[in-house]
């Protein structure tokens, strides 16, 4: 028994100082006890005694150890409730950090009656201040709100605090520490007293500046649309039974274009603007396009509001989300009537001149075949004579004179057909030509010339051994240079003739030089390479040379220059693409 | 030498200087002509019918020498009848065009028919037959 009580003794304090104080009480009256008895010589009351004062300390230890114990419960409940607020207070300022360090936003409170504010560390992180710049009243505050809108803020913002409105939130400027501005919201709530009367505020500024931002410059993108020449419209993204889907915007422009507002098509499908005249193959280009949700282009003539018709280039763009789902078409039109009448009017134009081309190629080939048959008959005839002798002298020249009249009249005309075939002949073939042996050619046909007058010709053609041109052109185009040269070559001086050429870039240049007569070049410059120009009362110079010259170069895609001074020589240069 | 050639032209000079000069190069015995395409046909229609009336067959030409421009029926138009079954029993004879003409399309037509075997500038001259006499081994 005594040892159960003695581990109870163990569990409580209460127990324990009553256990003490009892045992304490019990060898105090068995001291006692036993000295009386000492002292004292009857035993029976002292016994007596004894029991009585066992009886007692046990009593008052009982008593003493109730109301212990009651005080005691009641200190453990009111340091439970201490615990609890405690941590109640912990947790509620943990929470305070954590917010306050996840939060952007700038918190200051504001104990209106005192005029203090205090700022929380945005105030550093978000506008710069140090702790040593920022104010410790609201006019620091206030001063920092962009001068445009520092009225119109403080209005709003008494008017809240003498709460004539309910709730307070607004967007103002706000300076940095390095002097530029924010935008920023602000919103905040107040703290009331017993007689409710406004006596701190508690806040929180938002950085908006990139939202401001953001929004200005979708603003920004928003005017290309809505001041946009070109009808821009959105559509949604599917549709019902092979139609364009329904219309959600359109901008001005299209309003402009087809009559119809904004309000009288959204919800609408595009294909309203279908027409007697459309053109039904670029619709159902349309259509599949959008089944296969790609992009497309068309052109086709459609109908205002007012049913007038009109050219239309209509695009449709599908427009993806990022799990790449269609979301919207866009589709932007041009009003292209003015362009089409233009095409129309150009093709028009060159179907009239093709053919008006075509008619006087077809006149040139008649003419000179008309041209040609009688003369081939005079020199059939004139061939014929040659056989047949002929007694009378004045007969004999008659016919010498008829004769070179002839083959005159042949030759010019056969140069004049030339003419009108090269003109004729613009896609002629080209081949890869060696320069030498174009040379060789020409100067077999002039051997006789080149023989009488034996000038010194001099050749380089190491640089540009093959040209890729048309063969007969070339030689035509040399044989006339050559010709030309040996013809007008000065009486006073040998002969010389250099040829070269280069290869430069992808062009080859051909030089031709002679010493001989020359051109006036300010005088002719203009008529150098023209049709029937002489510019030496040569008697078998015509003024075709050159101007067949220039007709070839030009037909193999080439440029001709040429450079003379009277009585030093002549230079050509012939550009070629190589 | 051949037997006998036929000149197409609607110009009788260029005809009389075929003739001369045909006979100067004893190109052909004989020299038959036809102004135009059609009377050409007419020939070869009449050589036909005696053909097949008379025992003796009449002599066919060798060769033909065809102008392109003439009026009544042109050069191609006389070949695509001349070169149809009809006249199987003449059109082995070879063509050669003689013509003015500078029409590339022309030179270009030519190329398609084989029959034409040459496509020459006229006048036509000696120099031009010796040049035949060796293409066709005369």
């Amino acid at each position: 028994m005594v040892k159960l009580t003695i581990f109870e003794v163990m569990k409580s304090k209460t127990l324990q100082i009553t256990l003490i104080y009892v045992i304490l009480s019990l060898i105090m009256a068995l001291v006692c006890h036993s000295l009386l008895t000492a002292y004292f010589s009857k035993p029976e009351y002292l016994y007596l005694f004894l029991l009585k004062d066992i009886l007692f300390i046990s009593c008052t230890g009982l008593i003493f150890k109730r109301i212990l114990s009651k005080n005691e419960n009641k200190n453990i409940t009111i340091f439970e409730k201490l615990k609890d607020t405690n941590e109640e207070i912990k947790e509620s300022n943990e929470k305070y950090d954590i917010v306050a360090k996840a939060t952007s936003d700038t918190i200051w409170d504001w104990k209106i009656q005192e005029d203090s504010i205090n700022w929380n560390k945005g105030i550093e992180t978000i506008f710069g201040y140090n702790q040593l710049e920022v104010g410790k009243t609201s006019k620091w505050w206030f001063d920092k709100i962009h001068p445009e809108d520092s009225i119109r803020m403080s209005i709003k913002l008494y008017s809240f605090i003498e709460q004539k409105t309910e709730k307070w939130q607004d967007q103002y400027r706000f300076k940095c520490a390095d002097g530029t501005y924010k935008y920023v919201l602000d919103r905040g709530f107040l703290l009331k007293d017993d007689n409710g009367r406004a006596i701190r505020m508690i806040g929180a500024i938002q950085d908006i500046t990139k939202q401001k931002e953001e929004e200005q410059r979708l603003k920004l993108l928003e005017t290309v649309i809505t001041q946009s020449k070109d009808s821009i419209l959105i559509t949604e993204a599917n549709s019902a039974s092979l139609k364009i889907p329904k219309i959600v915007y359109v901008n001005p422009a299209f309003s402009q274009m087809s009559g119809y507002l904004s309000n009288e098509i959204i919800g609408k499908s595009p294909n309203i603007f279908k027409g007697p005249k459309s053109d039904s193959e670029e619709l159902k280009k349309l259509l599949k396009a959008i089944k296969n949700e790609e992009e497309c282009l068309i052109e086709t003539i459609t109908y205002t509001k007012n049913k007038e018709e009109y050219w239309v280039r209509f695009s449709m763009i599908p427009i993806f989300n990022a799990e790449g789902a269609i979301t919207h078409w866009i589709s932007i039109q041009r009003d292209i009537t003015d362009e089409k009448k233009l095409e129309i009017e150009k093709e028009h134009l060159i179907r009239e001149l093709t053919q008006n081309n075509k008619d006087l190629k077809q006149f040139s080939y008649i003419t000179s075949h008309n041209l040609r048959a009688p003369l081939s008959n005079l020199i059939g005839l004139l061939n014929l004579i040659e056989d047949i002798p002929i007694e009378n002298e004045e007969l004999e020249e008659i016919l010498a004179g008829f004769n070179k009249s002839t083959h005159l009249l042949n030759e010019t005309i056969n140069d004049l057909v030339k003419v009108i075939i090269i003109k004729d002949n613009p896609s002629m073939q080209k081949e890869e030509v060696s320069l030498q042996e174009v040379f060789e050619n020409v100067f077999s046909q002039l051997s006789f010339q080149i023989e009488l007058h034996k000038p010194i010709i001099k050749l380089k053609f190491d640089r540009v051994p093959l040209l890729t041109t048309n063969k007969a052109y070339i030689e035509s185009i040399l044989l006339n240079l050559l010709t030309n040269s040996i013809k007008y070559k000065s009486e006073n001086r040998k002969l010389k003739i250099s040829i070269t050429a280069e290869q430069i870039d992808n062009k080859a240049v051909l030089t031709f030089k002679d010493n001989g007569i020359g051109i006036d070049l300010e005088r002719n410059r203009d008529k150098i390479f023209g049709l029937y120009q002489r510019f030496h009362n040569y008697p078998d110079s015509k003024g075709l040379g050159l101007y067949l010259v220039k007709s070839q170069v030009e037909t193999m895609g080439g440029t001709i220059i040429i450079d003379s001074e009277v009585n030093k020589g002549t230079t050509f240069t012939i550009t070629f693409k190589n | 030498m051949l037997e006998q050639i036929l000149c197409i032209d609607d110009d009788p000079i260029t005809l009389m200087l075929c003739k001369k000069v045909i006979a100067k190069s004893e190109f052909s015995k004989e020299v038959i002509t036809a102004q135009n395409g059609e009377e050409a046909l007419h020939h070869f229609n009449n050589l036909k019918y005696t053909n097949n009336n008379k025992a003796k067959t009449s002599k066919k030409p060798e060769l033909i020498f065809l102008d392109l421009n003439m009026p009544v029926m042109g050069g191609w138009e006389f070949l695509d009848h001349f070169t149809s079954p009809d006249y199987t029993e003449f059109n082995n004879a070879n063509v050669i065009v003689l013509s003015s003409t500078i029409d590339p399309d022309d030179l270009a037509k030519a190329k398609k028919y084989p029959i034409i075997i040459d496509f020459l500038s006229k006048p036509i001259t000696q120099p031009m037959l010796e040049y035949l006499k060796k293409k066709i081994n005369v």
